[in-house]
């Protein structure tokens, strides 16, 4: 597909933790593409491989994790030309080659912003820490253009604000210093690991209007980590629905929401809360949990708890067919559409 | 900060009296007559009625209250009265021991700190590799051979076979240059003091930078793409010294007390050696005063860490 | 239909916690080291004891054999007086164990309960815990024992034992209270305080036992920590009389420079004895650590 439109392609990621002297896969062959300008989210149960997939991708983890893929093309846009990023050929996790990419190409804000800042430096000083180490600039300008962040990203009393230490702030307004820092640079891309979990419900729609609006007025593509199925309605242009480490379903939003077609993400979507709810109906739970992931068996993960399961769902791995252009599924109920890989 | 570290001096003034009156009524429950200590051998060899006389001007025979009131104000004058054994002003004995006893803590401190927090802190961010294995083994030897053992080992090899360093004292009467005479007589000591330390601290440090390296904010350090030097020193290190320096300052009285043990085996003549030497002859006076000393500098040792915490960590300094 | 789903569940959970020792015991056997540790701790305390049951003579002196170099009558050789240094490696063992052992436990207890006290009601009763457990600490726990020997003024076991305690405490203290201040706040302490649960039992009941791991951990180390602490107090002569003997007073000895040179098995097998069983509890503790407590390191 064309590079200038997709942004970030990944094929057939693997991450594996060595624990214990035993290897455990955590995500298996995952595939997706980004578009441009374009939000995907990325849902599952906690402990689906979601947050780990994106962590593989940065090359946040530590050194008892291996990262393997067909692929990683990250494909950035300067000046309307395009350079090809293959980040799986990439060896040391926090080398130049990555450094360089993180901050003025990617970058993610995290989870919980309470213990994403360094106690002990001044606001100010740690959003600025990644434009100097960028261009170079001067402490003063960089400033300039912090303060300049801040009243964009509506931080009260930027002047003041500025010199003030992480623990004076609330935890709304933390994460918005923790965006400030993923944006200071002028990312392309960023990737967002639950940003609003930690946050009260009010805030929580404080932020997310902050990063649509980073999507839709300044053109980032973001990636949107959640099991908020409310947020994913609101903020996602494609959605993929992860589960014990596998993408099950992936799609656009109507796909996914309104053709809903893999058995766990129509459970998934029938146990969540949703307005106009018919009187006497009941939120449906998922039946049994989640496998261990040291000992799988074979085919299907969801068979055990899978309304639809047959015989053939629990023989061998499960490929992967596309009912719709671009809605893929990972279940054999689709058998008859092709395969894709 | 100024009112920070004035409510840490406060706090002093309180936990400076109880200590002295524990060291006080310690001095009371030895049943030994106070007057022994409170005048010179001269004095004391006058006629009884003499003493007696002195007896009753020292408030000798007043209540035990008004009698702790005088000593506090005899010892804040640095009147600390005289050794029963040898008659001598403790006074004076402290004010030439005191400063060895200061400088053989003060360097295995400071060299101690350097030694144990470096290979800690590179234990920790090359974890598994040469240095931390060798670190942890040196960790685990240092705190399971006794002190004095290190020090006899250490005279067997240096002073005896060798015959590099004295074995003993502090200064020798023929020494011409007082800076190499220092290191001489200190290098042994301080080596056998400074053992103990890095192996508590080494392991502390790397154990406090491992959970810093993997605490959310070094992952956000990392998104923005600096060097890792940078992750480990401005955003690790930085955050790890706190605790470290905490444990530091609750090593030091293991210090001081290991320094006891140093002396004895050392000959070296520090407040350590005069602890023992008159617990030994019971020299009860020479003992409490000594032990109100040691409590004191601690006391300072701590609030001067206080400071430097706060110093270091915003939340402290803006006072949370 | 309830009922063998109940016991079921019952089967899993028994099930479950012996998987979880099975794994725990599978994962201290896998550190070589910590099973080092607990079999040399083990072989060197049998052998004291055994030592003491066959009633080794310790205390004879041999004056036609002093400083008897290591033979076949005396493995270790006898010391400055002619007595057996096997026999009292044997038996100091016995009481450096006894010591390190019994204050080790007694000082885990006060501090446990003093911490859950303090950690538990906080206010007042714990600021004044803490300011005694400060002024404890205002003194070098060597200097202190120094102090209480001096008031004492008697040399006996039973008063090293007293002082070491009362002096031992404060670590597992301070421990004990910070867990306890954080772990009053959990739900399940404030739904045993909504059911009107007596506080002692909340206390020692439902909040103490997810305290015992890191206690047991500390409780073992210290055992290594208070058998040096005999031995540096020992050493600088103001520890246990030389008739009982101890691995620190046999080390005493070493004081002379003429032993230390001369004399090698004098201080050499004490001084192993003493090193090598400290390591093995350490290493142990290390392993015990590491399976009970994991998140501390």
């Amino acid at each position: 597909m064309d590079t200038k439109e997709i942004i970030l392609d990944v094929k057939n990621l693997n991450t594996t933790f060595i624990s214990d002297r035993k290897e455990i896969r955590i995500v298996k062959n995952v595939s997706f593409q980004l578009k441009r300008g374009t939000a995907l989210a990325v849902v599952g149960e906690s402990g689906c491989g979601k947050s780990v997939t994106m962590n593989s991708i940065m090359r946040f983890l530590g050194k008892n994790a291996r990262v393997e893929a067909d692929s990683i093309q990250y494909n950035a846009l300067r000046d309307g030309k395009v350079t090809e990023y293959h980040l799986e050929k990439i060896k040391d996790p926090n080398g130049p080659e990555m450094r360089a990419l993180r901050g003025p190409d990617m970058s993610m804000v995290f989870q919980d912003p309470m213990s994403s800042l360094n106690p002990v430096y001044k606001v100010g000083d740690q959003v600025a820490e990644g434009l100097i180490q960028h261009t170079g600039m001067k402490k003063k300008e960089a400033r300039v253009k912090v303060l300049e962040m801040f009243r964009k990203l509506g931080i009260p009393d930027p002047e003041e604000r500025i010199d003030n230490y992480p623990h004076q702030f609330s935890g709304g307004m933390k994460q918005r210093v923790v965006i400030a820092i993923a944006m200071i640079c002028n990312p392309e891309l960023i990737i967002c690991d639950e940003p609003t979990t930690a946050l009260d419900v009010t805030i929580q729609a404080q932020i997310m209007e902050l990063l649509k609006d980073l999507q839709v007025k300044e053109g980032k593509s973001i990636v949107l980590i959640t099991h908020n199925m409310g947020l994913v309605a609101e903020m996602a242009d494609e959605v993929c629905v992860m589960y014990m480490g596998r993408v099950v379903e992936f799609g656009s939003l109507e796909d996914v929401f309104d053709r809903t077609s893999h058995p766990y993400t129509k459970a998934l979507l029938r146990s969540v809360p949703v307005l106009g709810l018919a009187d006497g109906q009941k939120l449906e739970t998922i039946p049994g949990s989640t496998p261990n992931p040291a000992n799988l068996k074979p085919g299907c993960e969801f068979a055990d708890r899978c309304p639809e399961c047959t015989a053939a769902c629990r023989e061998k791995d499960i490929p992967t067919f596309e009912i719709s252009p671009g809605h893929r599924v990972r279940c054999l109920k689709y058998k008859n559409f092709p395969e894709v890989d | 900060m100024l009112k920070f570290i004035l409510k840490k001096l406060l706090l002093m003034i309180p936990m400076l009296l109880v200590i002295s009156l524990i060291v006080f009524f310690g001095l009371q429950a030895t049943g030994i007559d106070p007057i022994n200590f409170m005048l010179s051998p001269e004095q004391l060899s006058a006629s009884p009625e003499v003493v007696e006389q002195l007896r009753e001007e020292l408030g000798l025979n007043d209540p035990l209250i008004v009698q702790y009131f005088n000593w506090l104000g005899n010892m804040l004058h640095g009147d600390f009265g005289y050794s029963i054994t040898d008659g001598t002003s403790i006074a004076s004995t402290l004010a030439v021991r005191m400063p060895y006893t200061l400088e053989l803590a003060g360097y295995s401190l400071v060299l101690s700190a350097i030694i144990g927090i470096g290979i800690g802190i590179i234990s920790a961010i090359r974890q598994n590799g040469i240095i931390d294995y060798i670190g942890r083994v040196l960790a685990v030897l240092g705190q399971a051979v006794p002190q004095f053992l290190v020090g006899i080992i250490l005279i067997q090899i240096f002073s005896i076979k060798l015959g590099i360093f004295p074995a003993a004292n502090r200064v020798s009467p023929d020494a011409t240059n007082a800076f190499v005479d220092a290191f001489m007589h200190l290098f042994l000591p301080v080596t056998t003091l400074t053992i103990g330390m890095v192996a508590v601290l080494m392991r502390y440090a790397r154990n406090t930078m491992l959970d810093v390296l993997n605490s959310d904010y070094i992952k956000t350090a990392r998104s923005k793409g600096i060097p890792e030097w940078k992750v480990y020193l401005k955003h690790g290190f930085r955050n790890a010294m706190k605790p470290v320096l905490v444990i530091l300052m609750f090593r030091i009285p293991t210090l001081i007390g290991g320094s006891v043990v140093v002396e004895s085996v050392f000959s070296y003549p520090g407040i350590g050696m005069t602890m023992t030497n008159a617990i030994v002859a019971n020299d009860y006076n020479v003992v409490m005063v000594t032990t109100l000393i040691i409590a004191a500098t601690m006391l300072v040792c701590s609030f001067m860490v206080d400071v430097l915490n706060a110093i270091m960590d915003p939340r402290v300094r803006l006072g949370e | 239909m309830s009922n063998p789903n109940a016991a079921s569940i019952k089967e899993q959970n028994k099930s479950a916690a012996s998987s979880l020792l099975k794994k725990n015991i599978r994962k201290f056997l896998n550190n070589k080291l910590a099973v080092f540790g607990l079999v040399v701790v083990v072989v060197m305390t049998l052998a004291c004891i055994i030592g003491a049951v066959m009633g080794v003579d310790y205390a004879t002196p041999d004056l036609t054999n002093m400083k008897a170099a290591p033979e076949a009558g005396h493995i270790f050789g006898t010391d400055t007086i002619g007595r057996d240094l096997l026999a009292r490696v044997l038996i100091g063992g016995c009481y450096s164990i006894l010591i390190g052992v019994f204050c080790a436990v007694l000082s885990s207890v006060i501090g446990a309960a003093l911490g859950a006290i303090a950690g538990y009601f906080g206010g007042w009763v714990d600021s004044v815990i803490v300011r005694i457990s400060e002024i404890f600490q205002a003194f070098p726990q060597l200097v202190l024992v120094m102090m209480l020997v001096a008031i004492l003024n008697q040399r006996g076991l039973g008063n090293l034992l007293f002082i070491f305690v009362v002096t031992g405490w404060m670590t597992t203290f301070r421990m004990v209270r910070n867990e306890f201040m954080s772990l009053k706040n959990e739900t399940y302490v404030k739904v045993c305080e909504a059911f009107g649960m007596k506080r002692s039992n909340i206390m020692f009941k439902q909040i103490l036992p997810n305290v015992m791991s890191p206690i047991i951990v500390s409780t073992t180390t210290n055992v290594a920590f208070f058998i040096l602490q005999e031995a540096s107090l020992s050493f600088i002569g103001l520890g246990v009389a030389d008739s009982t003997p101890t691995w620190g007073n046999i080390l005493n000895a070493a004081k002379s420079v003429s032993v230390v040179t001369n004399q090698w098995w004098i201080w050499v097998f004490p001084g192993l004895a003493i090193s090598l069983f400290v390591l093995a509890i350490n290493f142990f503790g290390d392993g015990l650590r590491d399976v009970l407590d994991p998140k501390q390191q």
